[in-house]
Parts: structure tokens; sequence; C-alpha cells
């Protein structure tokens, strides 16, 4: 039921199951929360005993539309919480029992449900699907299974200025920009609980879409949401993928998210960083930050990153990945095939370096190569043309660019002084350092996905 | 002076920069500007209300009532001082801008009428930059129906494409002439013993002029939208409640910094200008430099009022397409084209073009700048009440909500305004019956 940033007419008229009463027009199948808040709430005897307060659904079912738990209304002085079993009918306009008699409890709200109009409407969304951070103008509840559901939220701005409008219109739901509810994360949770104290309510139903989003996909919606929502869908994700959007994000933004999550989970993320764009991100912090976040990581790994902020932001050394995979002439395919299973970033490489038995760099053997090769063949057979590019640690980025250009090579190898590998740069490393010069960053390219595998 | 750092990273996604270590090799004066813009978004923003209408409004105040209004200049401090730590807490505890606040906060019918108000003080606030362009150009012998229209044009072109950065500097530069004015108000050789006994003791001029004027001040120095940029600013920086003290105190330094500054005007306007009559135009309002930069004081204001307003210029819209944005909650980045962020663009281009056209209108600039500070001063007590409502809530701030007497003296102090501003708009209304006067 994934119809994300359709229009609900459209989506209401596919999904027959959403829409009991078959004839009526797509605005009388929804009844809008924000409209219903407010309403008279009727006995059998269309007596009004109350009002609408708020909407209550369960959270915890695992189902893409959370069924309604229930009303909580305003009978006389009290906020009393109505079950749904005891609700004929809930349409825009009025709600109305099935009974006279209410058990009348002040309402408490329980583990597992979330109040609509409190914590939802008005509060950042995510659309996973559209991949934008939305704030809900309303949500929307029709039949669907048997059961009144939340299906969906309406993102308008005129659906906005209905709710601005006369008692009247307000309840009249008329869907604008409606996103289906099965693709929205919503923070029904700590954003709410931190700062009154309620229940938490965690929503994973996501976790797989989002870790599969591109991480500069996952980086606008880090940067758009507010610092509540942001820390929640950071914990949402897996800690590798939080750290490649992290890499993605704007200068400022990530100084933003670093700060605010603290030395200790500050360093967890960079320290699961390529090292180039760890540095880079350390480089935007103040002195006093960077130890403090240093001190919170493993010696080795806040080694290797002093060292690589060591040079200049626009040189090789300033922007090169010191995780490399380095064998030496002897070795044969097979060992380096071991090596590139235990290394990290592996992901990141497009060539191992081979080095003599002196340490010195002798070539930058392709993994297109080492695949083709059999497995026990020494390096020293692949060592050959094309020959890699290489450069000292100071050597300018643009440098390294036009370098790279000549030989047709994606990444260059960065040497010491004696011809010894210290670090790799990747083209995107080099894209990196020299988009910032042509202006700002546009926003997510809006295309067809792929039918990953659930 | 204008924000010497736009509203907040995202609403130049891109256009900044990460920091140049390297900015240590540079000269002292390239320095002295980025210490006058890390100082903290407090100062700079305090700062930044300083714009070609505050300082309209204050050399008026000079030249009219002497240093009659230097005991409301006490006052006002104290209360920017007061709402700016309160915004800037806001900031740091919630991590969200006042637009994402108002919107969570307070019921739609309320925030939609927060927003509007915002949205009028701001286009008041574009209207007064470009009519501070339109002074500056006038002063040098250019007509504001060139200058206007092509720095309007300039401006929206350079936030848009993303450049402004590279030049905000340099009108910060120019902006930064107006801290001469402490220099010029000493070398005015003013009555010292008048200048200290009307800042301590109450002094007031019991005329509507003076009220109006008063409202003026209250608008010039508590612009709305420095209170919305000191909320995302801190929220922006990743402030944690833990770091907040220093926080408190750039907030609290900068109010009481920039009005030190604001009062010096006023004093170097009152030594100078003698007339005790309303400025009538930037001629005028230049004397007040006379001491500093004899025959030169008309161009040297021009060169500030210039820099001032171009800054403002940039950063009032900025502001209320972000805030106005966030509490709707669509797109919002100056990198995303009108089609991606319609809302945020139009509202962008549409406060500049408004602005521009409304200071293009037949009439005394001097007084529209005027006049738009004092539209300030009566749309100010309603956001500030707004900040006091949400700084005293414990269900958003917990601890950090304003204790007893924070709520008293913030109540108090919203109230005064509140009610000169509505004295304000009675006397207006009644003096358009013919009523008073």
């Amino acid at each position: 039921m994934s119809v994300p940033r359709r229009r609900m007419r459209r989506h209401v008229t596919r999904h027959s199951d959403l829409a009991p009463d078959q004839g009526q027009r797509p605005r009388d199948r929804v009844v809008s929360v924000a409209g219903l808040v407010g309403r008279p709430v009727r006995n059998p005897a269309d007596e009004v005993v109350g009002q609408v307060s708020d909407v209550v659904a369960r959270w915890d079912t695992g189902e893409p539309h959370p069924p309604l738990a229930g009303l909580v209304a305003r009978l006389g002085s009290r906020r009393a919480f109505i079950p749904a079993e005891l609700l004929a009918e809930v349409r825009s306009e009025r709600v109305t029992l099935t009974t006279a008699r209410l058990t009348l409890r002040e309402f408490a709200q329980r583990e597992g449900e979330v109040c609509l109009a409190r914590d939802i409407l008005d509060r950042q969304l995510v659309d996973v699907d559209g991949v934008r951070v939305v704030r809900a103008a309303d949500l929307y509840l029709a039949g669907v299974a048997g059961r009144v559901r939340l299906v969906g939220v309406d993102v308008g701005l005129a659906t906005l200025l209905r709710r601005l409008g006369p008692a009247r219109w307000r309840a009249r739901a008329n869907p604008d920009v409606v996103i289906d509810w099965a693709s929205v994360h919503s923070f029904g949770s700590a954003a709410v609980t931190e700062r009154s104290g309620r229940v938490a309510i965690r929503l994973d139903r996501h976790r797989g879409e989002l870790n599969r989003l591109l991480p500069g996909d996952l980086a606008t919606l880090l940067e758009d949401l507010g610092r509540h929502e942001r820390h929640e869908l950071l914990d949402v994700v897996e800690p590798a993928v939080a750290a490649d959007a992290l890499e993605s994000m704007h200068p400022d933004k990530q100084r933003q998210l670093l700060t605010e999550a603290g030395p200790p989970r500050a360093a967890d993320l960079v320290a699961l960083m390529e090292p180039d764009e760890a540095a880079r991100a350390l480089r935007g912090l103040s002195r006093q930050q960077r130890d403090r976040l240093l001190a919170a990581m493993f010696d080795e790994q806040a080694d290797a990153l002093r060292s690589v902020m060591a040079f200049g932001p626009d040189t090789a050394g300033g922007v090169m990945n010191t995780a490399l995979v380095v064998a030496s002439v002897a070795d044969t395919v097979e060992h380096v095939r071991i090596l590139l299973r235990v290394k990290r970033h592996v992901a990141d490489l497009d060539a191992v370096v081979v080095v003599d038995e002196h340490g010195h760099l002798v070539d930058d053997v392709s993994l297109e190569e080492l695949l083709l090769a059999e497995v026990t063949t020494p390096l020293r057979e692949l060592v050959g043309p094309p020959w890699p590019v290489w450069v000292t640690p100071n050597t300018p980025i643009r440098r390294v660019a036009d370098r790279m250009l000549d030989a047709h090579r994606l990444s260059a190898v960065v040497v010491d002084d004696q011809l010894r590998p210290i670090g790799r740069i990747l083209a995107d490393d080099v894209l990196q350092a020299l988009l910032p010069g042509l202006g700002p960053r546009l926003g997510p390219l809006r295309l067809p996905r792929p039918r990953w595998p659930a | 002076m204008g924000a010497s750092a736009p509203l907040s990273p995202t609403t130049v996604a891109g256009a900044s920069r990460t920091p140049d270590p390297r900015s240590g090799q540079r000269g002292w004066r390239v320095r002295l500007l980025a210490l006058l813009a890390i100082t903290g978004p407090g100062l700079v923003a305090a700062a930044a209300g300083n714009d070609a209408g505050g300082i309209a409004t204050y050399a008026s105040a000079g030249a009219q009532f002497g240093y009659h209004t230097l005991f409301l200049m006490v006052f006002v401090t104290a209360v920017l001082a007061l709402v700016q730590e309160m915004c800037a807490r806001l900031g740091c505890h919630t991590g969200e801008g006042l637009g994402s606040l108002l919107r969570e906060q307070f019921s739609l019918r309320v925030t939609a009428v927060v927003l509007v108000a915002f949205l009028v003080a701001n286009l008041g606030a574009m209207v007064s930059e470009f009519g501070g362009i339109g002074v500056a150009f006038e002063l040098v012998g250019v007509g504001r129906f060139v200058s206007v229209p092509i720095a309007a044009s300039i401006i929206w072109a350079l936030v848009v494409f993303g450049s402004y950065r590279r030049v905000e500097r340099v009108f910060l530069g120019l902006a930064l002439v107006f801290v001469v004015y402490p220099l010029a108000a000493i070398l005015a050789h003013p009555n010292v013993r008048e200048v200290l006994s009307q800042t301590v003791l109450p002094s007031f001029v019991p005329s509507q002029a003076f009220l109006l004027l008063s409202v003026g001040l209250v608008g010039a120095t508590i612009s709305p939208y420095v209170q919305f940029y000191v909320a995302s600013a801190v929220a922006d920086k990743g402030v944690r409640p833990a770091d907040y003290p220093r926080q408190r105190m750039d907030a609290i330094l900068g109010a009481v910094f920039a009005n030190v500054v604001n009062m010096f005007i006023i004093i170097a306007a009152a030594a100078a200008i003698t007339t005790r009559a309303p400025l009538q135009s930037a001629q005028d309002a230049g004397q007040a430099l006379r001491p500093v930069a004899g025959p030169f004081a008309a161009e040297l204001f021009a060169i500030g009022l210039l820099g001032a307003s171009v800054l403002a210029a940039a950063v009032v819209p900025l502001s209320t397409a972000y805030v106005v944005s966030e509490a709707i909650g669509t797109e919002r980045s100056v990198g995303k084209s009108f089609r991606e962020a319609p809302l945020f663009r139009w509202l962008f281009t549409g406060q500049i073009v408004i602005g521009a056209a409304v200071a293009l209108l037949p009439g005394n600039l001097i007084n529209l700048l005027i006049r738009t500070q004092i539209l300030n001063g009566v749309i100010a007590p309603i956001l500030l009440t707004c900040i006091l409502i949400l700084t005293n809530r414990r269900a958003l701030l917990g601890t950090a909500a304003n204790g007893p007497i924070l709520r008293a003296v913030g109540a108090i102090s919203v109230g005064i305004i509140g009610a000169m501003a509505v004295a304000a708009v009675g006397f207006s209304v009644a003096g358009w019956f013919g009523v008073g006067g």
C-alpha cells in the first residue's frame, strides 16, 4: 500500500478497502483528525454528552496503518477515554457511541498508544519514500480491513488554511497533498517524551528502508529535522549508515550534530567515518571539542586522524583515507583476498597497493585485475601498466585531480618522501574538496527507485 | 550593523564553507572582523538590530528630544537582554527555532497570527533597509529610483546564487563605520551631567511625538527578526544545555554592548544637532558624525548606512522565509529552486520586491525609516508574549523554564511595552479622526 506523495483521490480509488461506502466522494470517506477535535460526542439517543479532545491510535501493532484505539473526550470536567469498541460511528461532523453508559475515568496514556492531535499533528515526520521531512497539517482516518485506522497524513498548505477557517471548514476533510501513512516514519516519542515525560514510543518499522537510503538522502533528512527527531532517527539507523550520512552532511550541520551529540556519542560516529571524512568533520569543531572527542576514541584511531589533520584541507594529505590495503610483491592473490576480508572500509577501495621488500610503492593493482587473476598468482606477476597515480601529502588537491584525469584513474596513492604509501585519495574525495567552489548543493534528485529485496 | 552571519547555516546551505584554519595568517583587520563574526550569535544579533531604521530612529531621538530618551533606552536594554537570553535558552534547550516551536506549542491560529505579525514587521524592516540604501545613495547624488531597484536585484541574486557569504564581510566592514559614534559623541562635548542624570533618572516628555518615538526606539532595539535569529543560531550551533551558561553571557553582553553603541548615537545626535525638531533629511542625520568626519560626515554616514542596510536586507527576508517555512514544514533552503521550495523562494523574493517598491513611494525617506520602527515596536509585544509563554512552560524547558522572578519581570516588561504600543496605536487612530494630537 505504498503510494507516496500522491493525491488521496487516486489513492482511495485504487484501494477499495479504504472505502467501505462505495460511491462516496473521497472527502466523505476519510475523517480529518484536526476536524474531529472539538466535535460533539453523542449517545445513542443523539444527545450531546461531550466533545472530542484527542484521537488515540495503537502504535505497537506493527501494522502499516495503526488502528484506532479510542477517543479522548471531554465529558464535563473530565477527560475520559472512550475505547473504539464503544464507538458506533466516527464521522467528520460527529461521533456516536454505542452505549449510554460510560465509565468516567480520567484519561491516562498507556504504553503503545499515541494521541494523534497532541503528538503527531503539527509535528515533524519523515516521508520515507519521498525522502523529505514534512509537518503534519492533518491526519486522516478511514475504515481499512474492518477497523478505523490512520491512513494518511496531509502536508498541503491548503489544508492548513482550511484549519484556520471556521469549525465548519475544519471538519471537512479535503485531502490536498496526502502521503500514505505506510511510508511515513513518525517520532511519536523522544521529542514529546523528553519535554514532557510522557510515554515513549519507538517506531522502528522503517528501519530497513531508512538503512537503504543513499547517504546523501539520509543526510538531507537529518539536516531538516529538529534536534530530538534528528537524534531519534540517528538511533534507528545502523551506526555505519549514520556515519555515512554524517559524511554527506553540510559542514555546519555536521558540526551541529557532533556538538549536540556530546563527546562519547560523537566519538562513536566519527570512528565509523572514513578517516579523511572524519578529519574534515573534526576540522570544523573548536579545538576544545576536537580534543575531547579524540580523547574519547581509541588511541590508534585518534592518532590516524591526527596525522591526516596535520595536513592542510586542500592538500592530498588532508583528504586522504589512511585505511589502506597494502600487499607485498611476493604475496599471492589469495593472501590479498584474505586481507580484504578483514580490513575495514573495503567498500571504498578500488585497488590494492603493492610494495617491494623495503615497503616502497611498486604498483596499485585494481580489484578487477585481482578478480580475474588465479588465486595462486603472486602479485609480482600483476605489476605492470596501467601505472598508478601517486602524489605526496602536500600536493594541492587541484593537482591531484589533474593527475587522476590524465591517467584516467579513480584513485591516487599518497606516498611519503621515501615513496612509502601512507594513504589513498578516491575520486569522491577530490569531488568533495573541489565542489564547494561550484556553489550551493542541490536538493535530492527524485528518481525511480529499483525494487530492493525486503 | 547587519548580521555578520546569515540566519542559519541551513538558510544558505552550501554557500558557507568550512572554516579556514589558515585564517590566522591574514591581516589584523580581517581577524578583527572574524572575531566580531564569531564572538557569538548574541553579540552579532544584537549588533544586527542596528540597521538603517534603527540608526535613523536613534539619531532622530537625539535630535528631537535631546537626552530625554536615554532612560527609556536603559529600560529597553534590560528588556532586550531579558528577551535575548530567553531566545538563546529556547534555542539551546529545545534545539529548535522559534518557527518550529510556535507550530508545536501553540494552536494553529495563534501560530498564524504570530507569523503574520512577524511577516509584517519584517516587511517593515525591508522597507527601512531599502529606504536606507536609497538614503545612502542620495547622499552621494544617486537617485533612489536608480539605486534601490539595482540594489534589490543584486541582493536577491547574491543570496540565490550563493555568493552572498563572499561579499558579506565587505558590507560588514562598511557597517562598522558606526562604531565611530561613541567617538563622535565624546568629541561633540555633550553636557555630561545632563547625560548622566537623564540616563539614571526617569525623564519623559508628555507628548504624542515622544510616545511614538519611544515605541520606535523599542521597535528599533528589539527587532523581531533578531530574536528569531538568536534562537535559531543557538540551536544551529548545537549548543547543549550543559554549555548554556557561556551562551547566556553572550546573549546578555551582546544586548548591552549593542545598546551602549545605540545610546551613543542618541548622545552624538543630541549634542551635534540642536534644532530639537524631528529629523527631516539624511543630511541632518549625518551631522552627528561631523565631530569625527568634518565636512565628510554625510559621506561617512552614507557608507555606514549602506553596509548596515545591505546586510539586513539579505538577512531579514532569509529570516522570514526560514521561520515561515519552518513553521509550515515545507522545504527551506536557498539552494533549492522555485519548484522545489516555492514558498521559501517566493517569501524571500516577495519581501525584497515589496520592500524595494514601498521604499520607492514618494515621501520623506527618513520619516519612512522611523515609521517602520514604530510598526516594529507595535508588533514586538505580540512576539515577546509568545517568547515569554514558551520560556514559562515547564513542559517545554523543564528546569530551565522561567522561575517566579523571571516570570514576573518578563510579564511586567512585556506589559509596559504592550501598553506603550496600545497607547501609540490609540493616539494614532484618534489622530485620524481629528481627536487629540
